[in-house]
């Protein structure tokens, strides 16, 4: 039942939020298989669901009905520590607004999520993204393409088999975008990292393999 | 990168608030420390004082009270009871006090007989000394002064004052006849356990009571360790401000910084993680609070011995200042400080991460 090439399988999958008296269906019964080793695309105007998909992937959010399975295990049985443990080790977030923590240097921000901290590997990932003069400074005195790229690394620090960006490009010229989006490319064809990225901006999802339209909580196509 | 050194960095990233907030609670550690400082020191230096000035024992008539103010005029010991006392083989080196008022100069003053002069703090020579009260009257010292028909003269004078009335000390055998031979109190020290003794002095002499140093030091004990914790009390509630506004401050903390806890949950976080974080933070504040209180008020105490050590006795920092203050008023501020951070950190680890990170 459970296919091993799978990272992802949404069977069914329904997010129902409440707002005052109204019910929305953010998800309407998804269905979707993630391969290992895919770089995907999910595109769809506001509203479409598409962030709630991400977040019900990364487990941030668990569905109001149907299954999700992450790497075969259903994500629905995680207690909530074995969620966090599931985010920390095999789930690379990367935010639209950079979200690194302010207070913290680049290499410390690097650092954050590792239980063990390994500086080396992190200036080696610092260094691969163009960043290896740039430890000590802190978010505010980077630029937005250059704090993407911290927060590429961050993801990628626990070697994850995923890596979850919602609008990644969100905030960036189309300059430091492409930069970004060949950087994705790059982990994903030479490494082989499971890629999945929500975005707006079409020059971004031709980078992807596959581009998944999303709307009303539904995937058309 | 522990979570845990966020902490210190978020601790150190507010500079201002978190030091306006830790003044709170340095302010509520300087009103405790020096006002509990102060009465521990004075217990401390009465109880050395009785320590070192009385003997094992002392002695006296029952319907006294057996206090160790004695009051003034109460009841005597007879000079049969004294010379009881002084043939019980049981003790030794027996000094007999004694006080008692009487009329002099249409006034009245203390005539105080004394076996132990090392006491009183003399200018000039000991025999017959007298008080500032005394000196006002026109008294000073090789002047003849008259006492119940006896004339002594006035050979030292001591800064000693009492509500304006005038002491005279003088020797106890001296002052004896004065009052009809009868004594306020006998010290004497004791061949054997102190307590066994008095047991069989009572047991043997009617109508006295003997203390001995350690009824004493209880004595001490009960009448201060009251003032201790009514002074403690009051001073605590300045304390218990400052820990409020430190509710205040975490509640502002975790609102402020919604988006990075759901940053923090999403890298990986646990929310027991996230919890205790927050309480590291908040108990960063008591502790570093807490230290910076109890300097201040060790240099306000310091400065309090310097200034006014005179009147008060010779009182050491260490006597104002017990280990067992400063465990407590670290660990007080510190665990009070922790209780502070409770609910702010429930409502932070309690964050939904998609709203959070939603958070503007």
């Amino acid at each position: 039942m459970n296919d091993q090439n799978n990272v992802l399988e949404f069977k069914d999958v329904r997010k129902i939020y409440r707002m005052g008296d109204e019910e929305i269906n953010a998800l309407d019964g998804v269905n979707l298989n993630i391969k290992n080793g895919s770089f995907t695309s999910i595109m769809g105007p506001s509203g479409s669901g598409k962030s709630t998909l991400l977040h019900v992937a990364g487990i941030l959010d668990m569905p109001t009905q149907g299954t999700l399975l992450l790497n075969g295990k259903d994500t629905s049985t995680l207690s909530g520590k074995e969620q966090a443990k599931f985010r920390r080790s095999e789930i690379g977030f990367v935010f639209q607004r950079f979200n690194l923590l302010p207070q913290l240097s680049t290499l410390e921000n690097v650092l954050l999520p590792m239980i063990k901290p390994d500086p080396d590997k992190a200036k080696e990932l610092l260094d691969k993204m163009g960043l290896n003069k740039k430890y000590k400074k802190l978010p505010n005195q980077l630029s937005g393409g250059e704090q993407q790229r911290v927060s590429i690394a961050r993801a990628l620090i626990n070697n994850p088999s995923l890596i979850l960006a919602d609008e990644p490009t969100g905030e960036l010229d189309s300059k430091n975008a492409e930069v970004i989006m060949s950087i994705l490319q790059d982990l994903n064809k030479n490494e082989g990292v499971t890629i999945i990225i929500v975005t707006h901006n079409p020059l971004a999802a031709e980078f992807t393999d596959e581009t998944i339209e999303m709307r009303d909580g539904n995937i058309i196509g | 990168m522990g979570i845990n050194s966020l902490s210190f960095k978020n601790f150190r990233r507010r500079k201002l608030r978190s030091i306006l907030t830790m003044l709170g609670v340095v302010i509520g550690v300087i009103a405790l420390v020096v006002l509990v400082g102060i009465t521990t020191g004075m217990t401390n230096y009465m109880k050395e004082s009785t320590n070192n000035m009385m003997g094992d024992v002392t002695i006296m008539n029952s319907t006294g009270g057996g206090t160790i103010v004695a009051q003034p005029g109460s009841s005597f010991l007879s000079p049969e009871t004294v010379d009881e006392l002084k043939n019980m083989p049981q003790l030794y080196n027996i000094r007999e006090e004694l006080q008692f008022m009487t009329a002099f100069n249409q006034t009245t003053i203390y005539i105080l007989g004394t076996s132990d002069w090392g006491q009183i703090d003399i200018n000039g020579t000991h025999g017959v000394v007298i008080n500032p009260a005394i000196e006002d009257m026109g008294y000073k010292i090789g002047d003849k002064i008259t006492i119940k028909d006896q004339e002594f003269t006035v050979t030292g004078t001591f800064s000693e004052e009492a509500m304006g009335m005038g002491i005279l000390v003088l020797d106890a055998d001296k002052a004896l006849p004065l009052n009809d031979n009868k004594t306020t109190s006998i010290t004497a020290n004791t061949r054997g356990d102190p307590e066994v003794i008095k047991d069989e002095i009572e047991n043997n002499i009617d109508g006295i009571t003997v203390s001995t140093k350690s009824d004493m030091t209880k004595q001490i004990e009960e009448m201060m360790g009251g003032l201790t914790l009514f002074i403690g009390g009051i001073a605590s509630i300045a304390l218990l401000v400052g820990v409020i506004s430190i509710i205040n401050i975490m509640l502002v903390n975790v609102t402020e910084r919604t988006r990075e806890i759901g940053v923090l949950k999403a890298i990986g976080f646990t929310s027991r993680e996230v919890l205790v974080s927050i309480l590291l933070e908040s108990a960063l504040i008591g502790f570093i609070g807490g230290l910076v209180g109890l300097i201040i008020a060790a240099i306000i105490l310091q400065l309090v011995i310097i200034l006014f050590g005179s009147q008060i006795g010779d009182i050491q920092l260490v006597q104002m200042l017990p280990l067992w203050l400063i465990a407590g008023v670290l660990g007080g501020a510190t665990g009070l400080s922790i209780l502070a951070g409770l609910y702010p950190a429930w409502r932070a680890s309690r964050l939904n991460v998609v709203e959070a990170l939603r958070n503007e």
